[in-house]
């Protein structure tokens, strides 16, 4: 194979584009589902209550020292007598996986914030509940907003893996046109470019949200 | 042990052994890439070190299993070369790795004091002296723990190399679970051999992590 020629990738872009909204689709259900998990676990890692730490601790371990493709297989092919969707697998895989990062992101998140502002939301009356709400969480969020940025970009690059159990997600796609056009590099060349695209938003956007150093060190 | 995993164990042990090569190559060769990546960088080499912030910035947005393509698939191609999938897994690990260490290794170099270099200068040291005695043995204090979490890191991103067929441990067990069914028994094992390894690698990162901040 000589020369380089976008050509034929140009005339496949539909199937570029499928893949592209299919993992914007995947890393934002695994967002989801990552913080679904990470928001009970790491309250639980952060708590007060040793049993409650120690059950925290114990999904984190378990969950983040096994590979993510193993996450996925187990769900498609260990639980094949469920018969689950392969995108819900993915789905699934996802968010266990990247729940356990979520978790210690929580977790370190809450333990951040000065115990003082808590004892003074508490003094001044505040329910525990609107503590956590009003004061806590605001300034939790703020902390960890990199952590979880550095979390989406993670499940986006992560989310081709979902490839293996063939979900038509960019990677997917990406061996498809390469087996139609046999043109590797290009192919290749275009589905890392877009990766990048979408990680380069993610983290731009984050530099768009409120520093958090000025805040926590003003108030502390 | 499981039957299953007890009749297939010399074939499993031989995917291990090669999850482990790979891996221990690949930490290697990272590591080298990545601390002449990040003295480059660190010291500004004019052109270099602007190339290489690209190639670390291209690698940090591009996911492993499109690296291994490329080292694979695509390099050879457009190249015109032949390689073989182990060769063209550990080569993509090395240069995944070496960008995220880099960093790592760069936020290092960044924690050591300007105060001691300047100390450093003014009892005579000269420029390298001062880099190999005083800059080099900090940073690396303090870039450790980030290097062992990138290791397990890449330690589980070994089982992506079984989707460019290279026979390392998810590979060979995903073998196995096509000769005889029992997948839930074979990957549960090989899950558990991953967080074996890895819990291992963590907490040996965690100790050296205490041993220094007691030292420091």
């Amino acid at each position: 194979m000589t020369g380089i020629d976008f050509g034929p990738i140009w005339a496949h872009r539909d199937q570029v584009a499928a893949g592209l909204l299919t993992t914007i689709a995947l890393s934002a259900a695994g967002l989801i589902g990552a913080l679904l998990i990470g928001l009970p676990i790491g309250a639980a890692g952060a708590s007060r209550a040793r049993p409650l730490r120690i059950c925290a601790v114990a999904y984190v371990e378990a969950v983040r020292n096994v590979p993510l493709l193993l996450h996925i297989y187990v769900w498609y092919l260990g639980l094949a007598w469920l018969d689950l969707p392969a995108s819900l697998c993915a789905v699934l895989g996802l968010s266990i996986y990247s729940g356990a990062y979520a978790a210690e992101i929580v977790r370190t998140g809450l333990l951040a914030v000065p115990r003082g502002q808590t004892d003074a939301a508490l003094a001044l009356g505040l329910t525990g509940w609107r503590t956590l709400r009003l004061v806590t969480v605001p300034q939790a969020f703020r902390i960890v907003a990199p952590s979880l940025a550095n979390l989406l970009s993670q499940l986006i690059k992560d989310s081709s893996l979902a490839s293996v159990v063939a979900v038509g997600e960019l990677a997917y796609q990406a061996g498809a046109i390469e087996a139609d056009t046999f043109r590797s590099a290009e192919i290749y060349f275009t589905i890392s470019l877009l990766y990048l695209a979408l990680v380069s938003i993610v983290s731009h956007a984050v530099l768009r949200l409120p520093r958090p150093q000025a805040a926590v060190l003003r108030d502390a | 042990m499981p039957e299953v995993i007890a009749r297939n164990l010399p074939f499993l042990a031989a995917g291990l052994a090669t999850t482990l090569s790979m891996a221990v190559l690949t930490a290697l060769a990272g590591t080298i890439l990545a601390a002449g990546i990040a003295l480059a960088r660190h010291l500004r080499i004019p052109v270099l070190s602007q190339g290489l912030a690209a190639y670390v910035g291209f690698m940090q947005g591009t996911p492993v299993l499109v690296v291994l393509l490329i080292c694979y698939i695509a390099l050879p191609a457009a190249f015109g070369f032949r390689t073989t999938g182990y060769a063209a897994c550990t080569a993509g690990f090395a240069l995944f790795l070496a960008a995220y260490c880099a960093e790592d290794m760069r936020a290092g170099l960044r924690a050591v004091p300007p105060s001691l270099i300047e100390a450093a200068t003014a009892l005579g040291l000269s420029r390298p002296k001062t880099l190999r005695l005083i800059v080099l043995p900090l940073a690396a204090r303090v870039a450790l723990p980030a290097l062992i979490g990138q290791y397990v890191r890449m330690l589980k991103y070994t089982s992506v190399a079984s989707v460019i067929g290279v026979p390392e441990l998810t590979g060979s067990a995903l073998m196995v679970n096509a000769r005889v069914f029992q997948p839930f028994t074979i990957l549960g094992s090989v899950a558990l051999v991953y967080f074996a390894l890895c819990l291992a690698l963590s907490l040996t990162g965690r100790a050296l992590q205490r041993r220094f901040a007691e030292t420091t």
